[in-house]
C-alpha cells in the first residue's frame, strides 16, 4: 500500500466507518431482526463519523488518492451536517419501520451507504469521485422510497424516482464527458487551469457542458425545472425516508454544486452563475406557489423542499467564495428546520399525512404544536429561528452580487410561502380538534425533534454561532 | 444613570415571564404572574422617565453587548426623548390589557398570557433598539403572538382577519428586510447612530425609502395598506385590539422617525409631497369611513386611520412643532384607542353585541361608564384641556406652515372627528334605554374602573401639562431635523 493511498483512506475516516457500519449490519441482518440493534449501530456510526470529520484539522486542504478527494474546512463542514442528517433520519424512522415491518438491518444499512456517498461527494475534488459519490446515494435512495415492497405508492414513486434520476444521471455524465473532451481532463483544479488558460475553446459547446452538469447537480437538489420527481417521491416514501431525502442529499447537492462552480467551472462563471440564478428563481417562486395548493403535508413540505433549494441557490449564484459561504448557512440551518417539520409529520403518524390533521393539535399536545410552530416559522424565515439567519445572509450575497430584484422576488414569495407554513399553524391554533390526540412520541422521535429544535432556536438567537466554519476554502 | 442594565430588564422580563406562564398550571397561576410580571415592568421602567435628562438628544441608559461578531452587529439598547415615553406606554398598557382579560379571556389563559407577555417584550424592545437587525427582529417578533392574539381568542371571523394581518405585515417587513441587506451591504454597519453620522449613499436613498416605507405605511396604517386595520381590531380580543390600536401602529410611525428621516434624509424630500397627500387622504377618507360604521370597535378602528394621519402629516412636515406634535399625538391615540378599545371591550363582555343599533340610553343604567365614556370621546375630538388637543394643535399649525391646503383638510379632518365621535356617544349613552339592554349588569366594578383611572388620569394630565412629555423631545427632535439638513 503506498504512501498516498494511506493517507487517502485517512482523509475517508467518516465514511470508511459508515460503510463498515453498513457491511457489520448487512452481515448480521438476520440475527437482530426485531430489535434496535440496526438503530444503535446506525447512532454510533453517525455519531463517531461526525466526530471524525469534526475533529479533522482543516487548517489547509489535504488531497488524497492522486487529487481524486480533499480535506478541507468546506469537506468537514458538509460531512458533519450529513451525518447530523442521518443521525436525526435515523433517530426518526423508529416508529415508521416498526409499524411497516421494514427490514432494519438492510434498511439502516442503505441509510449508512447513502450517507457515505454524499460524504464522498462533498469531497471530491474530480468529477469522476462526485459523479460516484452522488450516484451511490441515489442508488440507495431508489430502494429506500421503495422499500415498502407491498405499497403500491412506494413502489409507483420509487420507478418515477428511478426513471427521472437514471435519467439526470445520465445528463450529468454526459456533461463531464463534454468537460474532458473540451479540457483533457476531470479534475477540478486542472478543469479550471484549461478553462482560465484559454486551451478550451470557449463556446456553444463549453456552454452545453456546463448546462448539462448544472441540470445534473440541479436534480440532486430538486430545484426547478429539475424538481418533478420529489413531491412525487417524498410522498411515496416513508415520512422518515422523505425527510432523510430532503436533508442530506439536498446539503451534498448543494455542496457538490458549490465546489463545482466556484473551483472548476470558475471559467465559465459567467454562464454558470445565470444558469444557477434563473434556478434559483425559478425554484423560489414555484416551489411557494405549487405549494398553496397542497392538502398533502409531505408534497407541501416537498414544494417547500424545491423553494429553499432555490433560496440556497441564490448565494452560488453570486458566484463568490462569500456567496458560497452563504449557502453554507443555508444549507447548514434548513437540514434542521426541514428534519424538525418532517420529524413532526413522523410522530403524528397517520395523522400527520395530512394537513387537516394538524386540527386542534395545540389544544391537544401544546409542546408539540409549539415545536411545529417553531420549525414553520424557521422555514417562512422569521427573525429569532436559523431560517431567519440563513435568509439573511443568502439575501445579503444576492445583493453583493448586486442581484437586487432577484433579492426582492426571493422575499416575496417568502411572504407567498408564510401563508403556505400558516395554513399549518392556523390549523394548529386556530382550529377544533377533528381526531383524538396523537399518542405518545417514541422517545428517539423526541430526541431528534428537540435536537432539531435546540439548533434551529440557538441559530436565531445567535446568528453568528455558525460563522467559524461556514467558510469557503 | 442606573448601574444595571434597565433597558434589556425592562424588555426580557415579560419574556422570562411568558416562560413561567407556559410551565404553570393553572390558570389563576398565570393570570396573577402576568398581572405581577407586567406591573414589575412598568416599575421597573419608571427609572427611565425620572432619571431622563431632557436637555441632551444622546442616547441614554445605554447597553451594548457583542452578539454577531461575525457580522459585526453588537446588541444595542438606548433610549432617546423619541423613545422613551412609547416604552412607557407600552409597559402601561401591557398592565392593563393582563387586567382587562382577567374573565374575558376563559379558554387556553396560560396560552393567552404567554402571547401577551412576548408582545410586551417585542414593542419594548423594539423602542429601545440602537441597531437595525435587533429593531428587525422585535418588529417580527411582534407578529407572532399578535397572530395567535387574533385568530385564537378572537371574534368570528378571526382567522381571516389574522392571515390578513399577518400577511400585510410580513409582506411590508421583509421589503424592510431586503432594505436592511442592502444598508449592511454599502456601509458595513446597522448601528443608528453610526449610520447616521457615515449618511447612506444618495442614489440609494430613494429605493431604500421606498422599502422601508413598505414597512412603516403597513404598520401606521397609512392610506391604502391601512385595510387590514379594521378587520384585525375588530376581530382581536379586547387586549389585542389595544395593543394594537396602542403600541403596534406607533411601531410603524416609530420607524418613520427612527429609520426613515435621519437615515434617507434625501429621499424624504423628494417624496414630502406624496407622503403628505396620503396622509391628508387618511385623514379624511378615513373620518368619512368611520361616520359609515354600525359597528362600535370598527368605528374606533376606522378613527385610528384618520388619528394616525394626523401622524404622518405631522412627521412630513419637518417642522420642530410638528414632529413633536405627532410624537405626543402618537402617545395621546395610544392612551386615548386603548381607553375607547377597554371601553368597548368592558360593555361587550356584557352585552355580547358590538352593534351601535342596539345600544343606548346606557348612561342611565351606568353613569359612571358613561362619564369615563364620554371623557374618552371628548378627549379623542381634541376638547382644549384634553390630551389631543394639544398634538392636534401642533400637527394642524405645522401643516399650514407646510400649506394652507394640507391644514385645511387637517382641520375638516378634526371637525369630521368630532362628528364622530360625538355621534357615537349620543346613540350609545344618550336617549332611552334600549330594551334589548334590560336585566344587563352594565356598570363598570372596581377592576374595571381601577383599569381606566390611570387612562383617564393621563387624558387630563397630558391635557393640561403637555409638557410631561413634550419637555422630553425638544432636544432629540431638534437633533433629528437637523440631521442631513431637513430642515
Amino acid at each position: 500500500m503506498s504512501a498516498d493511498m494511506l493517507v487517502g483512506l485517512g482523509l475517508m475516516v467518516p465514511e470508511l466507518i459508515l460503510i463498515a457500519t453498513a457491511l457489520v449490519l448487512l452481515l448480521v441482518a438476520r440475527r437482530v431482526k426485531g430489535t434496535q440493534v440496526p438503530l444503535a449501530l446506525t447512532v454510533a456510526g453517525a455519531l463517531s463519523s461526525a466526530w471524525f470529520a469534526g475533529a479533522a484539522s482543516c487548517a489547509e486542504a489535504i488531497t488524497g488518492f492522486g487529487g481524486m478527494i480533499v480535506q478541507d474546512g468546506y469537506s468537514q463542514f458538509f460531512k458533519v451536517l450529513i451525518a447530523m442528517a442521518l443521525l436525526l433520519g435515523a433517530l426518526l424512522s423508529v416508529s415508521s419501520v416498526k409499524r411497516d415491518e421494514i427490514p432494519r438491518g438492510e434498511f439502516h444499512a442503505l441509510l449508512l451507504l447513502a450517507t457515505a456517498g454524499m460524504m464522498i461527494s462533498v469531497s471530491a475534488l474530480d468529477l469522476l469521485t462526485l459523479y460516484l459519490g452522488l450516484e451511490l446515494t441515489t442508488l440507495c435512495s431508489y430502494v429506500l422510497v421503495g422499500i415498502r415492497v407491498d405499497r403500491k405508492s412506494s413502489n409507483e414513486a420509487a420507478i418515477k424516482y428511478f426513471l427521472m434520476g437514471s435519467f439526470a444521471s445520465a445528463v450529468l455524465l454526459m456533461g463531464i464527458s463534454l468537460i474532458y473532451g473540451l479540457t483533457g481532463s476531470t479534475e477540478f483544479t486542472a478543469i479550471a487551469t484549461a478553462l482560465s488558460g484559454g486551451a478550451a475553446q470557449s463556446g456553444p459547446l463549453l456552454g452545453l457542458a456546463v448546462g448539462l452538469v448544472a441540470a445534473g447537480l440541479a436534480f440532486k437538489v430538486a430545484a426547478v425545472p429539475f424538481h418533478a420527481w420529489a413531491p412525487d417521491a417524498y410522498e411515496g416514501a416513508a415520512a422518515p425516508v422523505a425527510a432523510f431525502m430532503a436533508s442530506g442529499p439536498k446539503a451534498a447537492g448543494l455542496a457538490a454544486l458549490g465546489r463545482v462552480s466556484l473551483v472548476a467551472l470558475g471559467g465559465a462563471s459567467e454562464l454558470l452563475t445565470t444558469i444557477l440564478l434563473i434556478l434559483a428563481g425559478a425554484s423560489i417562486v414555484l416551489g411557494s406557489v405549487i405549494a398553496l395548493s397542497q392538502t398533502n403535508m409531505k408534497r407541501l413540505l416537498a414544494y417547500s423542499s424545491i423553494a429553499h433549494a432555490g433560496y440556497a441557490l441564490l448565494g452560488l449564484g453570486a458566484g463568490t467564495s462569500a456567496g458560497a459561504t452563504a449557502t453554507m448557512t443555508y444549507a447548514f440551518f434548513y437540514v434542521f428546520m426541514t428534519l424538525g417539520a418532517f420529524g413532526m409529520v413522523v410522530a403524528l403518524g397517520k395523522r400527520g399525512r395530512n394537513l387537516d390533521g394538524y386540527r386542534g393539535l395545540a389544544e391537544q399536545r401544546p409542546l408539540a404544536a409549539a415545536c411545529m410552530l417553531l420549525f414553520l416559522l424557521a422555514l417562512t424565515g422569521i427573525p429569532l429561528t436559523a431560517g431567519f439567519t440563513a435568509k439573511f445572509v443568502v439575501i445579503l450575497a444576492a445583493v453583493e452580487a448586486g442581484h437586487v430584484a432577484l433579492a426582492v422576488l426571493a422575499v416575496l414569495c417568502s411572504v407567498v410561502s408564510a401563508f403556505v407554513y400558516m395554513r399549518v399553524a392556523v390549523l394548529m391554533y386556530m382550529s377544533p380538534a377533528s381526531e383524538s390526540a396523537p399518542e405518545r412520541f417514541p422517545v428517539s422521535v423526541s430526541a431528534a425533534i428537540a435536537l432539531a429544535a435546540l439548533v434551529v432556536l440557538v441559530g436565531g438567537i445567535l446568528p453568528g454561532s455558525l460563522a467559524p466554519w461556514a467558510v469557503f476554502p | 444613570m442606573s448601574e444595571y442594565p434597565i433597558l434589556s430588564i425592562a424588555t426580557f422580563l415579560p419574556l422570562v415571564g411568558a416562560a413561567l406562564v407556559l410551565l404553570g398550571r393553572s390558570d389563576a397561576f398565570a393570570r396573577w404572574i402576568s398581572l405581577i410580571i407586567t406591573l414589575a415592568t412598568l416599575v421597573v421602567c419608571l427609572p427611565l422617565y425620572t432619571g431622563f435628562d431632557r436637555t441632551s438628544s444622546a442616547l441614554q441608559f445605554v447597553e451594548s453587548a457583542n452578539w454577531i461578531p461575525a457580522w459585526e452587529i453588537t446588541y444595542g439598547m438606548g433610549l432617546d426623548g423619541i423613545s422613551m415615553p412609547f416604552v412607557l406606554l407600552a409597559a402601561l398598557l401591557s398592565v392593563l390589557c393582563v387586567g382587562v382579560s382577567w374573565t374575558a379571556v376563559g379558554s387556553r389563559v396560560r396560552e393567552f398570557h404567554a402571547a401577551l407577555l412576548v408582545t410586551e417584550t417585542a414593542m419594548i424592545g423594539l423602542f429601545c433598539s440602537t441597531n437595525l437587525l435587533l429593531f428587525f427582529v422585535f418588529w417580527e417578533l411582534m407578529v407572532v403572538p399578535m397572530f395567535l392574539l387574533i385568530g385564537v381568542w378572537g371574534g368570528p371571523a378571526r382567522v381571516a382577519s389574522a392571515v390578513k394581518f399577518l400577511l400585510f405585515t410580513l409582506a411590508g417587513s421583509v421589503l424592510m428586510l431586503v432594505g436592511m441587506v442592502a444598508i449592511y451591504h454599502s456601509c458595513g454597519s446597522l448601528d443608528f447612530v453610526v449610520l447616521a453620522e457615515a449618511g447612506i449613499p444618495a442614489e440609494q436613498q430613494a429605493w431604500l425609502f421606498v422599502a422601508f416605507l413598505a414597512a412603516f405605511a403597513v404598520k401606521v396604517p397609512m392610506f391604502p395598506v391601512h385595510t387590514w386595520l379594521p378587520d384585525a381590531h375588530t376581530e382581536a380580543p379586547t387586549a389585542g385590539s389595544v395593543i394594537l390600536a396602542g403600541v403596534l401602529l406607533k411601531m410603524g410611525a416609530y420607524g418613520l422617525l427612527r429609520v426613515s428621516l435621519p437615515l434617507f434624509p434625501l429621499a424624504v424630500q423628494q417624496f414630502l409631497t406624496p407622503m403628505l397627500v396620503l396622509s391628508v387622504v387618511a385623514i379624511v377618507y378615513g373620518a368619512y369611513v368611520t361616520l359609515m360604521q354600525t359597528d362600535v370597535k370598527r368605528l374606533i378602528a376606522y378613527s385610528s386611520v384618520s388619528h394616525m394621519g394626523f401622524v404622518t402629516l405631522g412627521i412630513f412636515t419637518l417642522d420642530q412643532a410638528g414632529v413633536e406634535g405627532a410624537i405626543l399625538q402618537m402617545i395621546n391615540h395610544g392612551i386615548l384607542s386603548g381607553a375607547l378599545f377597554l371601553c368597548v371591550g368592558m360593555i361587550y363582555e356584557r352585552t355580547h353585541t358590538r352593534e351601535i343599533a342596539d345600544y343606548g340610553g346606557v348612561a342611565r343604567r351606568a353613569p359612571i361608564y358613561a362619564s369615563l365614556l364620554a371623557l374618552f370621546c371628548l378627549a379623542a375630538t381634541g376638547f382644549p384641556g384634553l390630551n389631543s388637543f394639544v398634538g392636534e394643535l401642533l400637527i394642524v399649525g405645522a401643516a399650514f406652515r407646510s400649506g394652507v391646503w394640507w391644514g385645511a383638510l387637517a382641520i375638516w379632518g378634526v371637525v369630521l372627528g368630532t362628528v364622530y365621535m360625538v355621534w357615537l356617544f349620543y346613540r350609545v349613552v344618550m336617549g332611552p334605554t334600549n330594551p334589548g339592554l334590560e336585566g344587563l349588569k352594565l356598570e363598570l366594578n372596581a377592576r374595571e374602573v381601577a383599569i381606566l383611572a390611570p387612562l383617564a388620569v393621563l387624558a387630563v394630565a397630558l391635557g393640561l401639562a403637555p409638557d410631561l412629555v413634550l419637555s422630553g423631545l425638544h432636544a432629540s427632535v431638534g437633533e433629528l431635523l437637523s440631521t442631513g439638513g431637513l430642515r
